[in-house]
């Protein structure tokens, strides 16, 4: 990690599961959801120059399930191409290998992270989320001219901590023999999401940007060799929480952020950001979990 | 909306133009405002021109001299070098080039306004902060300075994931191995060149007969020949009639000819287009001519005389930074009637291709047109010392006199230090020297100005040669 984030004075934790949390968060026992191998290899190809369609194709190939589900999402509306996509290698080649390799990738992260059974609603907002956060991060980083190839990433996985933290908090739940109140849930969710997603992306390997954009999002100003990509995560995170849930996050108070004039978005320009909607939506319904 | 304030000049953009424009007001004690729409001072010349694409020519420069140095080192660069490693050095350079911007810009009193303005009447600009915030200011000259953005066409969709112009070429994660460029002027040609001697497999695709048709084509062909040496392609009289990703991994562009080229990404550089649509230009009275472009007079004056415009908004090629300044600070003068002198005559052109290439004043081919047989003098970076202890002799420079042999009309240069060099031409042409000047004149020794001298003495070898052939008639 490039930066440091400034040490803020912890209160002492009230709840027990929130202290056992900190503990298996200290002593790095949480159990952190495996990266399927055909998503870390996938990965590796998206930064591999020398990565081949042909050899993305025969990788997705490797997981029946997968290979069903990139086809279905290439013929959803979001995706759809003129004639209906019949096979993995058509897919590759009317869908480009980049939104391949994404669609891949989201897909088989899915499975292994979002998955925590009984909070079956909050994992769902959780992917929606995450979905429509890589969505915006694409479209902001066209805008501004960053790199829009790495922006997808780094809004998919900036809030991967927080399906592994509830993943940990119904473990703990369970051990205990205490129930989890929702709003629990979300404090910790909220109040641990980024050391448990930097746990994940150590152990999964994820690219220096994506791990800064987890690290830093909320306090881009800390990020050092990727604070481009942590604003835009940033506010691509914001976005996505207003397109989810308009009431908690209304447009006045999602346009007061600091976060618009740091990437030099005049009002205008979050116009043609959130006319964006139906295709967030579309991204969005492509896949669900 | 905020109360208005008023100015005796009001300036819209701080890139070259704007920028000596307000500096050249201020310095004659005017109230000035500087408005600019980014975040930082300077436009785009820093932030995604001049700035990003010389660091990153330097880096490709650096490894071409340890390439001349193979017998010592022995390595190649790897093609998978993430572009930020190629442009380290970017965020210092361009953190230097801010820093003194704005102390240029304090030091002389300028108020520097982050905001996007438009024209609300002849003197009114209203000007929107980023927060949406607005307020008007209230100017007895305006200026405005607003630069260019890459041109684009229908046929050529620019993703800037794929398909990129020379704003998005630098945001690439990698260096590309294939890069096929669209266009022929100065970016297309810098950024084949950068590439191509990072690695990259470069083609370079035009409508013109020849890249650069503007600059001599004798000083335009030893750059070609140097970027077919790196492994560079041109296809030139072609025209692209589509370009697509093919949704695999190439970019496929098709010509009229039936020819496809494929590589990895694409550089669209087909031409800047002045940033004008959203100045409201109609509020002030003002309005484009048939190709779009604001009329304006040789001191950038338009047809409503407190405003005036400056730099690449003008629409004049080669869009230049140094022409840009010139212009600013013309405008200005003009504006407050301060002597404005003429020396906008002999801006030189500079273009940073590898090898550099700039010209002053008159070349072979328009000294032809004008006079009856000017006399050419030659001095390859071959027969010059420096470049031979420098491994950099593919390299020309030229003098055209007129047909005396004694009046210097122009210079054209291609070689290492071109863009350096043109200087010395500059100040002759600008003293009305004599050729014999260079002849009389002793240069330090190796170096590459000597090919002035060498140029000269060619040139009075041609000169006696002529006199004697009238003696003899």
């Amino acid at each position: 990690m490039s930066g440091e984030l400034p040490q803020a004075t912890t209160p002492v934790p009230t709840d027990p599961l929130e202290q056992l949390l900190i503990e298996r968060i200290r002593k790095g026992a949480i159990e952190l959801p495996l990266l399927p191998q055909v998503a870390s290899r996938i990965l590796a190809m998206v930064y591999d120059p020398d990565a081949e369609a042909a050899k993305l194709a025969a990788l997705i190939h490797q997981d029946q399930a997968l290979a069903a589900h990139v086809i279905r999402i290439a013929n959803s509306p979001a995706y759809m191409t003129r004639n209906p996509v019949v096979s993995l290698q058509h897919a590759v080649s009317m869908l480009g290998m980049n939104l391949m390799s994404e669609l891949a990738f989201s897909a088989s992260i899915k499975g292994s992270a979002f998955k925590v059974p009984g909070w079956d609603d909050e994992v769902k907002g959780l992917w929606h989320y995450s979905l429509a956060s890589g969505a915006y991060a694409k479209e902001i980083a066209r805008m501004r001219r960053f790199n829009v190839e790495s922006a997808y990433l780094c809004g998919l996985l900036h809030g991967i901590g927080r399906p592994v933290v509830l993943q940990t908090l119904v473990a703990l739940s369970k051990e205990q023999g205490t129930t989890l109140s929702k709003e629990l849930v979300h404090q910790l969710l909220d109040g641990y999401y980024i050391q448990v997603g930097l746990l994940v992306a150590d152990e999964w390997g994820l690219p220096p940007p994506v791990v800064e954009s987890i690290g830093f999002h909320s306090d881009y100003n800390y990020a050092k060799t990727a604070k481009q990509e942590c604003m835009t995560t940033c506010l691509a995170g914001r976005m996505a929480k207003h397109f989810l849930d308009p009431e908690a996050l209304d447009e006045a108070t999602l346009r007061e952020h600091v976060v618009f004039a740091d990437l030099n978005l005049y009002p205008k320009d979050v116009d043609a950001l959130l006319a964006h909607k139906d295709k967030i939506r579309a991204v969005v319904e492509a896949m669900p979990l | 909306m905020m109360p208005s304030s008023a100015y005796d000049i009001v300036v819209v953009g701080s890139g070259p133009a704007g920028q000596k424009a307000a500096i050249q007001g201020a310095k004659a004690g005017k109230k000035v405002v500087l408005i600019e729409q980014e975040q930082g001072i300077g436009g785009n010349c820093v932030y995604r021109g001049t700035i990003p694409s010389k660091t990153l020519r330097e880096t490709a420069l650096q490894f071409e001299r340890l390439k001349r140095s193979n017998e010592v080192f022995e390595g190649r660069l790897r093609l998978d070098l993430p572009m930020t490693v190629l442009l380290h050095r970017l965020d210092e350079v361009v953190k230097a080039h801010e820093c003194y911007m704005a102390d240029q810009l304090a030091r002389n009193g300028v108020t520097y306004r982050h905001g996007r303005a438009r024209l609300v009447s002849p003197h009114e600009v209203q000007l929107e902060t980023i927060d949406g915030a607005s307020q008007t200011l209230l100017a007895e000259t305006i200026v405005l300075a607003t630069g260019s953005r890459p041109c684009s066409i229908p046929e050529v969709p620019v993703d800037h994931e794929h398909v990129l112009d020379s704003d998005s070429i630098l945001s690439m994660i990698y260096l590309p191995r294939s890069l096929t460029v669209l266009g022929g002027g100065p970016i297309a040609c810098e950024y084949a060149s950068t590439f191509a001697l990072l690695g990259v497999e470069v083609t370079l695709i035009d409508r013109a007969k020849s890249p650069l048709p503007f600059m001599d084509s004798e000083i335009v062909s030893v750059f070609q020949r140097g970027l077919e040496r790196q492994g560079g392609r041109f296809y030139l009289g072609q025209t692209v009639t589509e370009v697509a990703w093919d949704g695999v991994s190439s970019v496929v562009a098709r010509l009229a000819n039936g020819m496809v080229v494929k590589s990895e990404k694409m550089l669209v550089a087909l031409g800047r287009q002045p940033n004008i649509e959203e100045l409201n230009l109609e509020a002030a009275g003002l309005s484009l001519d048939e190709k779009g472009l604001l009329p304006v007079n040789d001191h950038g004056q338009t047809v409503v005389p407190h405003i005036y415009a400056a730099g690449d908004m003008l629409g004049r090629p080669p869009a230049l930074a140094s022409q840009a300044m010139e212009d600013g600070r013309r405008a200005v003068s003009q504006a407050l009637g301060l002597p404005v002198g003429d020396s906008a005559n002999q801006v030189p052109i500079g273009i940073y291709t590898i090898p550099e290439i700039a010209s002053i004043g008159l070349d072979e081919e328009q000294a032809a047109a004008r006079y009856r047989g000017p006399l050419v003098g030659r001095a390859p970076f071959t027969e010059i010392a420096k470049g031979q202890i420098t491994g950099a002799c593919d390299g020309l420079l030229k003098l055209v006199t007129d047909p005396s042999g004694e009046r210097l009309l122009g210079v054209q240069i291609v070689g290492e230090n071109a863009t350096e060099l043109i200087h010395l031409g500059q100040m002759a042409l600008q003293d009305g020297a004599n050729i014999d000047r260079f002849i009389d004149t002793i240069f330090g020794f190796p170096t590459f100005a000597e090919a002035y001298r060498v140029a000269a003495l060619d040139i009075l070898g041609q000169r006696r040669k002529r006199q004697e052939l009238a003696k003899a008639a």
